[in-house]
């Protein structure tokens, strides 16, 4: 990061002179940049160690063959190997398209259920501060704890979900143990978490609708469901589209729930690619494979984000034409 | 006659959606004030009036847990204060137009493409990188990467809400001869108050409830509630009513934070693009 020292920054501009005390002169020209770069430069510190380094170390290690679970291991170098073996990888394919059928099913039912959520909860009714606040648990429940605490609701022999199940004549389920069930039963953890964030969200967009559009449409006749339509939705829509954005992100990085409801199985039915990371370079200390993993799956997070970012800005800037 | 089976159905809406949201939650609840007898039994137990804080008890007088609780604390409230720190003296300097505005669009996008991260992604780095600078298991190492999820997010949060402040009020206290600095903290800061309280909250729920680092760099020293209920799976399977107790106690602080909160969660939620 170039920030020049505040010393040089200063240099070859004169003081003004006029209110010049010993030592600094805290209104020099030029002073107010300085001091602005100063106060950014922790920050801009601790985000270079943190972030910009470890990324380039990783993108480092995933050109080279290091594990360190093998005594002495001295990494050598592949090239793009590692990235050749994964696009013919199964196990890497398929816990990619795991992936995706996750995120695009958990990000559609939280926007379904989270729009009409938000409506619940912009409505009069005195139940409405309650929902809120039992929103706001589910939400704020550390992702682990959920994932320890569903998996004693689905118990084969003892949940309460199987117990309802029978009651209603079904067979009971296995759920987590089920190759077929277990990753619709990680989504509908997740969902139950990430559902309030969108019903917030869009409550915030529905409340910010001036009164008046619907007193008009009102007097215009028009029914509730289609002033939900034609007035509710187009309204709201550039702020689904920045929860739309933000759940497709964080949907990509889940890793809690997944470690305590299923630790990926059965047979990798619900190994997330965060998951298969960290058991390939954490687990099985294979870190220059796990890091050519981590570089591929930041890449395609990138491209599918910004593509997103793009249609928004899009989408602001016909808005703003519009009005 | 039909606006009261209106309002009744509305009222039975809002009760199913309260109950089926809630269930979870009161389920942990009452599995942790259980007698351990009633913990697995078919059909469950919904309801006991023989409740018992034996769970409770027992975590509390494990001092292991006891020191993860502390553990929690110390790498929480320490990131949360120096995010809040280095994130509130960089949205200020972001807020002002003193830096090129070419500057101050690459930082931000930078801070936003971190936030787009997968945490995994530095995962590994990190677990290398700790190692290397003997900082492995321990609370600081920790904290630092906590750090490194929370500022981005402070940073933007910050942003919002110093770009609120009327600019009148600065440029009367620029005329007074007032420095940045003095405009910063005895200006801009009193005037966000309420933003670095929210920011605060936020940014310890992160931390808080944080799971994957903590798994990867911690082990014994520094090892944090998240991970302690996570080991419940592993090595201490059939101890439903502790678990359960665990993650009850592990809710509160979060519970009491959010609830404070509350009024301007949308922003947090949204990285501030979206503000009530």
């Amino acid at each position: 990061m170039a920030i020049r020292p505040v010393a040089s920054a200063v240099s070859g501009e004169t003081p003004s002179g006029s209110r010049r005390r010993r030592g600094i002169d805290w209104n020099a020209p030029g002073r107010d940049r300085d001091l602005s770069l100063l106060m950014l430069a922790p920050a801009v510190f601790v985000l270079v160690f943190t972030n910009l380094l470890p990324v380039l170390e990783s993108l480092q290690t995933s050109f080279y063959a290091y594990n360190l679970s093998i005594p002495n291991a001295i990494p050598t170098f592949l090239g793009l190997d590692n990235y050749v073996r994964l696009l013919s990888d199964d196990a890497f394919l398929s816990s990619f398209r795991t992936t995706l059928v996750f995120v695009t099913i958990s990000v559609t039912l939280e926007l379904i259920i989270g729009i009409a959520l938000g409506l619940l909860i912009t409505g009069n009714s005195p139940l409405v501060g309650v929902l809120r606040v039992v929103l706001l648990l589910s939400f704020i429940m550390a992702p682990v704890a959920a994932g320890v605490l569903w998996r004693t609701l689905y118990n084969v022999s003892w949940g309460p979900i199987n117990y309802f199940i029978e009651l209603l004549g079904f067979p009971r389920q296995e759920f987590l143990a089920s190759t077929v069930q277990a990753l619709g039963a990680v989504i509908a953890v997740e969902v139950w978490q990430q559902v309030p964030p969108v019903a917030f969200v869009v409550a915030a967009g529905i409340t910010s609708i001036p009164t008046d559009i619907y007193r008009a449409a009102s007097a215009d006749g028009a029914r509730a469901w289609k002033q939900f339509w034609w007035i509710t939705l187009p309204l709201v829509r550039p702020v689904i589209f920045v929860v739309l954005i933000l759940r497709t992100m964080d949907a990509f990085k889940v890793f809690d729930i997944v470690a305590t409801l299923t630790q990926g199985g059965p047979a990798s039915a619900t190994k997330l690619l965060s998951y298969m990371i960290w058991e390939r370079g954490l687990r099985f200390l294979d870190i220059g494979y796990a890091s050519a993993m981590s570089w591929l799956f930041l890449l395609v997070v990138f491209a599918i984000s910004l593509v997103f970012i793009r249609a928004l800005d899009r989408a602001r800037a016909g808005a703003e034409g519009e009005a | 006659m039909r606006n009261i089976l209106s309002w009744v159905g509305m009222a039975l809406v809002y009760l199913i959606v309260i109950v089926i949201m809630l269930f979870p939650i009161y389920w942990l609840v009452i599995t942790s004030l259980k007698p351990a007898y009633m913990a697995q039994t078919n059909p469950p137990v919904f309801f006991t009036p023989l409740l018992s804080a034996e769970n409770y008890r027992a975590l509390w007088n494990d001092p292991s847990i006891r020191g993860y609780f502390v553990n929690s604390l110390t790498v929480a409230l320490g990131a949360t204060g120096f995010s809040l720190l280095f994130g509130s003296l960089a949205a200020y300097s972001l807020s002002k137009s003193y830096l090129r505005f070419a500057l101050r669009r690459a930082i931000l996008l930078w801070v936003l493409l971190i936030r787009i991260f997968p945490p995994i992604v530095v995962g590994i780095p990190y677990f290398t990188l700790l190692h290397r600078f003997h900082l492995t298991d321990t609370q600081l190492g920790l904290m630092i990467t906590h750090v490194a999820m929370t500022l981005p997010f402070v940073i933007w949060l910050l942003l919002g809400f110093f770009q609120d402040v009327p600019a009148e009020l600065e440029k009367a206290a620029m005329l007074d001869g007032c420095s940045l600095v003095r405009r910063f903290s005895q200006i801009a800061l009193p005037m966000v108050l309420p933003g670095l309280a929210v920011t605060a909250i936020f940014a310890f729920i992160i931390s808080w409830n944080e799971y994957l680092f903590a798994a990867i760099l911690t082990s014994f020293n520094a090892k944090t509630l998240p991970v302690a209920i996570a080991t419940f799976i592993g090595e201490r399977r059939l101890e439903w009513g502790a678990m359960s107790a665990l993650g009850s106690l592990m809710l509160i602080p979060p519970a009491i934070f959010a609830f404070l909160g509350q009024h301007y969660i949308v922003r947090g939620l949204t990285f501030g693009a979206v503000k009530e």
